[in-house]
């Protein structure tokens, strides 16, 4: 099998389950983790990332299919989604404008319906979108919580807001616009305005933000 | 300018109080220092710290200045004083020392953000580059790159600090701020590990249960060391996953830990084990100046005198207790 990305905590590897291409999914132990958190956290997020990612799927989000789950050895076997991560094709130098634009609002739909079903990613990096076949592929769902809170759901928008900004700094402000948009879409304004409003009670609290 | 600028820089946000010459060539010349330490089992009182600062102000500048060989004030080219952010009465006292000694010289004074300051004595230090950044202190605890212009904030804390953790959970048991150093000790007699919350939540820690758990566990009667030993580990571990996420994430080649808390050496022994995966080098600023120094606020005050950056005049020299560290122009920086 060949390894086609070392994340932090699992290591994916590209091979093959009944005849399709697949995605192995391995949540290595972590040395530097003492050995019995290390693995009750293994196990935990594996078993945990496998019912949201089915849950996702049945609330028309677009995630992999799960094609194989064992907790015990941390392993989840999932369609390979053909494509690229957003964060390559955002880093594109002929990125414009317009298509930032289109793939915020996108990304901003698949968001708000996730949301909707009750469901954070907990890790909405642009590293964990696949850009392919069409439409937006989520992945990585190993830090996804059930929630209906607003503060979860604001605690999601930032770390998108937080990545782009960090990492894609061009055009993370049109990106950032439309995804908003893209998101009243499905949510509504009020429920939009409510979390965009906690958001930015979020960043106030944070350490040393300056108060407006 | 000289050829060889020298700068003097002064650090008073918190406990520490301090003084130090730094030159273009030389790096740190001097750092005199004077640390304010609270009664046992509490923490720091902003106004008694204040007031040790104040007694303490002039013999500590008057150190630096000394050691360095310096002709008072002529051998500087600026006085750099640490704005922010901090506590305001400990903030005021390096402020007004600084304008003191600018009016009194002539000398131009330059403001310096103290984060920035941990930041860039440890590039100093170690030679770190183009660093992926883990701030670990009594008043940051934040992953960082440096990107268009800023240090951008790629994870951090959403409630407590790595070092308040520890100095709370240190005062719980009766120990004085800060408490690093003892709660360390104390945890290296232990392998029995407690169960407490583990919780990243994207790139972001919170470490307020772990805290509320450990005080449960020392009331309830766990020995301390394993309650420590555990704090420790948890912690520890839930900072290590986020670092190593944004390294996986920047793929940098040099992981910097600078700040109090990066003493810590089972801290940094993770940190290794997880950058090995990743084939980066972990650089550790050195343990005599991981806490707040005045070499940090003298040589990014030097960075930033270099690139024009001074005050017009002490009118403009005030102090600002909130001060995020993502919002500080670096323009020696590419």
């Amino acid at each position: 099998m060949e390894l086609i990305y070392r994340g932090a905590e699992a290591d994916v590897f590209k091979g093959g389950w009944c005849d399709r291409p697949a995605v192995y999914k391995v949540r290595k132990p972590l040395t530097y983790r003492l050995p019995e958190l290390d693995g009750l956290i293994r196990s935990q997020r594996t078993s945990h990332e496998a019912q949201i990612i089915h849950q996702s799927r049945g609330a028309g989000v677009p995630a992999p299919w799960l094609y194989y789950v064992s907790p015990e050895e941390a392993l989840l076997v999932m369609e390979f989604v053909e494509g690229e991560r957003l964060k390559t094709v955002l880093m594109d130098p002929a990125m414009t404008g317009r298509r930032a634009r289109e793939l915020g609002a996108e990304f901003g739909r698949d968001i708000a319906r996730l949301h909707a079903a009750g469901i954070m990613h907990g890790d909405l990096t642009t590293s964990n979108v696949i850009v392919g076949g069409g439409r937006l592929t989520l992945i990585d769902f190993g830090l996804a919580i059930r929630s209906q809170r607003l503060e979860d759901q604001a605690v999601d928008l930032r770390l998108i807001k937080e990545t782009v900004t960090g990492a894609h700094n061009g055009v993370s402000k049109p990106f950032m616009r439309s995804l908003l948009a893209g998101y009243s879409e499905v949510l509504g304004g009020t429920r939009t305005a409510a979390a965009a409003r906690k958001l930015a009670e979020i960043e106030r609290r944070g350490r040393y933000a300056r108060v407006e | 300018m000289r050829g060889n600028l020298r700068v003097l820089g002064i650090e008073s946000t918190a406990h520490t109080f301090s003084a130090s010459v730094v030159g273009e060539r030389e790096g740190v010349i001097t750092n005199a220092k004077d640390v304010y330490l609270p009664p046992e089992g509490s923490g720091i009182h902003p106004a008694e710290a204040a007031d040790h600062h104040l007694s303490v102000a002039a013999r500590v500048v008057r150190e630096a200045l000394d050691e360095a060989g310096a002709q008072g004030l002529d051998d500087v080219d600026a006085v750099a004083y640490s704005m922010g952010p901090g506590l305001g009465p400990c903030l005021r006292v390096g402020a007004v020392t600084a304008r003191a000694l600018s009016l009194a010289s002539g000398k131009p004074l330059v403001a310096v953000n103290h984060a920035v300051g941990h930041i860039e004595l440890g590039c100093l230090l170690t030679g770190a580059r183009a660093p992926l950044v883990l701030l670990i202190s009594g008043g940051h605890t934040m992953v960082l790159a440096h990107s268009n212009g800023v240090w951008r904030v790629l994870g951090e804390t959403l409630d407590l600090t790595l070092g308040q953790l520890l100095d709370q959970i240190g005062r719980h048991v009766g120990f004085a701020s800060p408490c690093g150093r003892r709660i360390e000790e104390a945890a290296a007699r232990s392998s029995r590990y407690l169960r407490l919350p583990y919780t990243v939540k994207g790139n972001d820690v919170s470490f307020s249960g772990v805290l509320t758990a450990a005080k449960r566990l020392v009331d309830g009667g766990a020995p301390p060391e394993d309650v420590f030993y555990s704090v420790q580990e948890t912690a520890f571990a839930i900072t290590t996953e986020v670092t190593e996420r944004a390294l996986a994430f920047t793929g940098a080649r040099e992981l910097l830990v600078v700040g109090g808390v990066a003493a810590n050496r089972r801290l940094s022994e993770m940190l290794r084990k997880m950058a090995e995966r990743h084939e980066a080098s972990v650089m550790v600023v050195p343990p005599q100046f991981s806490g707040d120094c005045g070499a940090q606020i003298a040589w990014t005050g030097l960075l930033a005198y270099r690139a024009g950056e001074s005050l017009a005049g002490v009118a403009e020299s005030v102090v600002r207790q909130s001060w995020r560290l993502d919002t500080v122009r670096t323009p020696w920086r590419a």
